[in-house]
């Protein structure tokens, strides 16, 4: 059952359109990433998601609720690019702020808060927070998000500025809040860490939703797995329809056909070995999603469906 | 009523009250950590500063209260022996410091120590009392010395006279003064008896200035002829000479003291907008306020919250200072709208500046126009009723121990919480991720303000009446700057201005829907909103005809800015003209700006600039017709 909705969604701002006619679904406990160039309506779209901003268009529905209900912002944990905590206070005062906001009884947020900064590994709760280091700061931005003990969470970049270890740490404790049960946006430059823990992905490139689905989906909308068949001799020719090599190149005396799959593989090798030679080398060549991102951000922005 | 029904509205009575009782604890719970927060930014030498701006503004007070100002203790010397009869007078009264006649001095020859003291030239004293009892003045100061003496003398013999026993042989005649209005033309109704008393004559329209009797030598020595009270000497030879008294010369009509304490409680104010400016403003430049925005708690709720502190510590600042100064209930009352303007204010600006530096000039803007605004008019309180248009004026009489009638209250501090209440409404319409922390030009955000409470047509008449608190303020700021300015500059200055004033507040939102794109941007649309807006403007500003209740278009300037007060005429087409040809005007007028408005910021300039011609054409002819 989907716990976010989202349809046909637009933003503008006067004459320009930061968003246009997003729409998707997520479902509980998955954790769904959100990538696209700077400027793509990804932090907009987050933002309406979050109740922030005023959708120009469309609607979107969180856990049961529109954005900007108090019932809605009860269930919704949001971590925004930036972290901008109230430096005077100290970690825990500023937790027990917002958990007070949020209606949680004082013991309950108490027992939450420790809970919280003990998985994040924070220590020295009581310094003020201007002067934590900024690994340090974005842990208790984490902790105030969950401090309502939210259904839905929004991470817009959550690990941006940060140390490989602290990033690695924030990556891993999403992933522990998805195998709760909670669900996650997930809004990385990184592409690497959006591949590694979500579920599924929408790729945005100038306010639109430009690719959509599971990683492998995405990768099969946007040429999928090639396979590179290394041979003595061309196998291109008097090859049967439909195995057609899509590229055939001379490298250091040897022939490369780069085929689509494995059916055109073994139809390039009976008719390379037909003609007396033979494969030497198969290679299997998946695209990452940073090369199907900057395929896709190249492209004109008509969305590729999956 | 069935029961259904009954329970149905039980039920929404209830959720109401559990909505009511969220709200409040919302606001009080971000109030509280406001508090909290706070603390932690204010460093000790912050504390200590502060600790001696309260401790000098608390000084300041209560040795006012006490004791007044004390600008003229010993401000004159007199020369008066101990035997003197005078002597008295001379010790008691604040302004003056006795001396011998033997210590006299003088410069310019004369015998200082005979029994007729003759002085030329200058010398160490500003009156002398002869031995034989005669009063004189000597010097550049003498004629003021001179008069004060007399007060001092009157008041001497006034205290004598409030301790004897037998009251009835103290005052065997009453008298009553009472201040008049000047006339455009100058003369003045000095004095009037109320009935009771056996007339006036107390002496007090014929003081002596002294000022003629200069004579040759140099000397600057001058007498009185006196009042039966005081024998006054012919010092040095000059001779005696009269004029006729003056107000100042009965009582000061300037009531210094009380306007001193009274700005005590506008002085606080000044501080506490710099603190709550730059609270709104963190908010802002950093992004913090985006995590209570995406909380449960309205933007209503964030704001309430963190004003709440401030006008509290306001509320308790100004009553620690009544209770220093003895003041009463009503200068808290007064004050109350004052902090709030003053906070509302400060909150519309921090969200419309860009940056701290901006910011600074904001405060600072409306730290000298409130100012302004509320200290000038009651310098007037004994004068002229156009002081009610501040609330500090309801100190000063408070504090001078004058009732204060609920309509003046009203008429005072209405205006100031309707403004207030309209400036934190435009501000919380800003309140928003979207305006909050985007580098946008003050205009724009301005705009960006009145278009956040336009939901539909309807909403322009709303905000056309929403704005005559502005209109109204600023049309009598107005009035109170120019009023002293001769009328034939200043009625039609204020004929502009107050055409100016009333065209904004009639179109500035009709703009904003267009800018905004909330109106289709039609000829159509922009007569029916023109027509919506005048039509409102016109039941707002018959508010302003509360005017009447103080006098205000009595004066010229007053009837130039709000119009004639409307008489009751016998001929009911006329009177049904008189009524309705503001509507007429007011229609006529912001279908003009609407229109232009509908066309683009040059169209609307354009168009504002023919309505404010019109309107103030139509005003002229009024005022030419009145008289």
């Amino acid at each position: 059952m989907a716990i976010l909705e989202v349809d046909d969604l637009r933003k503008e701002y006067g004459g320009f359109t930061a968003v246009e006619g997003s729409s998707f679904e997520i479902e509980r406990g998955e954790v769904f990433g959100v990538v696209g160039p700077n400027g793509a309506g990804k932090t907009t779209t987050l933002k309406m998601l979050a109740g922030l901003i005023e959708p120009t268009a469309g609607t979107a529905v969180v856990a049961g609720h529109t954005p900007g209900e108090p019932a809605m912002q009860r269930r919704l944990g949001f971590l925004p690019e930036e972290s901008p905590l109230y430096e005077e206070m100290t970690a825990v005062d500023y937790l027990e702020f917002f958990a007070d906001l949020y209606d949680v009884p004082t013991d309950a947020a108490r027992e939450r808060i420790h809970d919280s900064l003990d998985r994040l590994d924070l220590e020295h709760r009581d310094r003020r927070i201007g002067n934590m280091s900024k690994g340090m700061q974005r842990k208790v931005a984490i902790a105030r998000a969950l401090v309502n003990d939210p259904d839905v969470l929004i991470f817009d970049e959550p690990a941006s500025g940060l140390d490989p270890l602290t990033t690695n740490y924030i990556i891993e404790f999403t992933r522990e809040l998805s195998d709760e049960g909670k669900t996650v946006v997930f809004s990385a430059h990184n592409l690497f860490h959006v591949e590694s823990i979500c579920d599924r992905i929408v790729i945005m490139n100038d306010g639109r939703i430009v690719a959509r689905g599971t990683l492998e989906e995405i990768r099969d909308a946007h040429g999928g797995t090639e396979y590179h068949v290394y041979a003595t001799a061309d196998g291109s020719e008097g090859v049967e329809d439909g195995h057609s090599p899509l590229e055939v190149t001379r490298e250091n005396g040897q022939v490369r056909h780069v085929v689509g799959d494995m059916a055109a593989v073994d139809a390039i090798r009976e008719t390379v070995e037909a003609d007396g030679g033979r494969v030497t080398d198969i290679q299997t060549k998946t695209p990452s999603l940073e090369e199907i991102f900057l395929e896709v951000a190249r492209e004109p922005t008509a969305e590729a469906e999956a | 009523m069935s029961g259904g029904r009954l329970r149905r509205i039980v039920a929404s009575a209830r959720r109401l009250a559990r909505q009511c009782r969220d709200v409040v604890a919302r606001t009080s719970r971000i109030a509280r950590w406001e508090v909290s927060r706070s603390a932690g930014t204010v460093d000790r030498k912050t504390v200590l500063a502060l600790v001696v701006m309260a401790l000098a503004i608390g000084t300041a007070g209560v040795s006012v209260s006490d004791s007044g100002l004390g600008l003229e203790r010993e401000m004159y010397v007199a020369g008066v022996d101990e035997e003197s009869r005078y002597y008295d007078v001379a010790v008691e009264s604040e302004q003056f410091r006795a001396v011998p006649l033997d210590d006299i001095e003088a410069d310019g020859g004369g015998d200082s120590t005979a029994e007729t003291a003759t002085i030329r030239g200058d010398a160490n004293v500003d009156v002398v009392v002869t031995r034989d009892g005669r009063v004189g003045h000597v010097g550049d100061n003498g004629a003021a010395a001179y008069d004060a003496f007399r007060s001092a003398v009157e008041d001497y013999n006034a205290e004598l006279m409030d301790d004897e026993a037998d009251q009835a042989a103290a005052y065997p005649v009453l008298v009553s003064l009472e201040y008049q209005e000047r006339d455009p033309d100058g003369s003045t109704d000095s004095g009037a008896d109320d009935g009771n008393d056996a007339g006036s004559g107390d002496g007090t329209g014929g003081s002596t200035d002294g000022d003629g009797s200069a004579t040759g030598g140099g000397g600057s020595s001058g007498t009185g002829d006196g009042d039966g009270r005081m024998q006054v000497p012919n010092v040095g030879d000059g001779g005696t000479s009269t004029s006729a008294g003056t107000p100042g010369s009965i009582a000061p009509p300037f009531p210094f003291e009380s306007l001193v304490l009274a700005f005590l409680f506008v002085v606080p104010m000044n501080f506490v907008i710099q603190a709550y400016g730059s609270t709104i403003m963190d908010e802002r430049v950093k992004r913090r306020g985006e995590l209570l925005l995406v909380s449960p708690a309205s933007r209503y709720e964030i704001v309430g919250g963190k004003t709440l502190p401030y006008l509290l510590g306001l509320v308790g600042i100004v009553a620690a200072i009544t209770y220093a100064i003895e003041g009463g209930p009503i200068a808290v009352a007064a004050t109350l709208p004052i902090a709030l303007v003053f906070l509302a204010a400060t909150f519309a600006g921090a969200m419309l500046a860009r940056s701290f530096k901006e910011l600074t000039f904001v405060t600072v803007t409306i730290s000298v126009v409130l100012t302004t605004y509320t200290f000038i008019p009651a310098i007037f309180t004994d004068v002229n009723p156009i002081a009610l248009i501040s609330p500090l004026t309801l100190v000063v009489m408070d504090l001078q121990d004058e009732s204060v009638r609920l309509g003046e209250y009203l008429f005072s501090t209405a205006p100031f919480y309707l403004s207030a209440v309209v400036l934190f409404l435009l501000g919380i319409g800003v309140y928003r991720e979207e305006d909050m922390f985007a580098q946008k030009p003050i205009p724009t955000k301005v705009i960006d303000a009145i278009a956040s409470r336009i939901h539909s047509r309807w909403s322009v008449p709303l905000l056309s009446v929403l704005f005559i608190p502005f209109v109204f303020a600023g049309q009598l700021l107005a009035v109170a700057l120019l009023f002293a300015v001769p009328e034939t500059v200043a009625v039609p200055v204020i004929i502009i201005i107050a055409a100016a004033i009333e065209e904004v507040a009639k179109s500035i939102h009709v703009y904003a829907g267009f800018a905004r794109s909330r109106f289709d941007a039609t000829l159509k649309t922009g007569v029916v909103l023109g027509v919506l807006s005048g039509a409102g403007f016109f039941v707002g500003e018959k508010i302003t005809h509360i005017v009447q209740f103080v006098g205000l278009p009595e004066l010229t300037v007053g009837a130039a800015a709000f119009g004639p007060a409307p008489s009751v005429s016998s001929e009911p087409v006329l009177y049904l003209a008189v009524l309705l040809a503001p509507l007429v005007l007011h229609v006529l007028t912001a279908v003009c700006s609407a229109i232009g408005a509908s066309s683009g910021r040059n169209g609307y300039a354009i168009g504002f600039l023919v309505a404010t011609l019109v309107h103030a054409g139509y005003n002229l002819g009024v005022l030419a017709l009145v008289a």
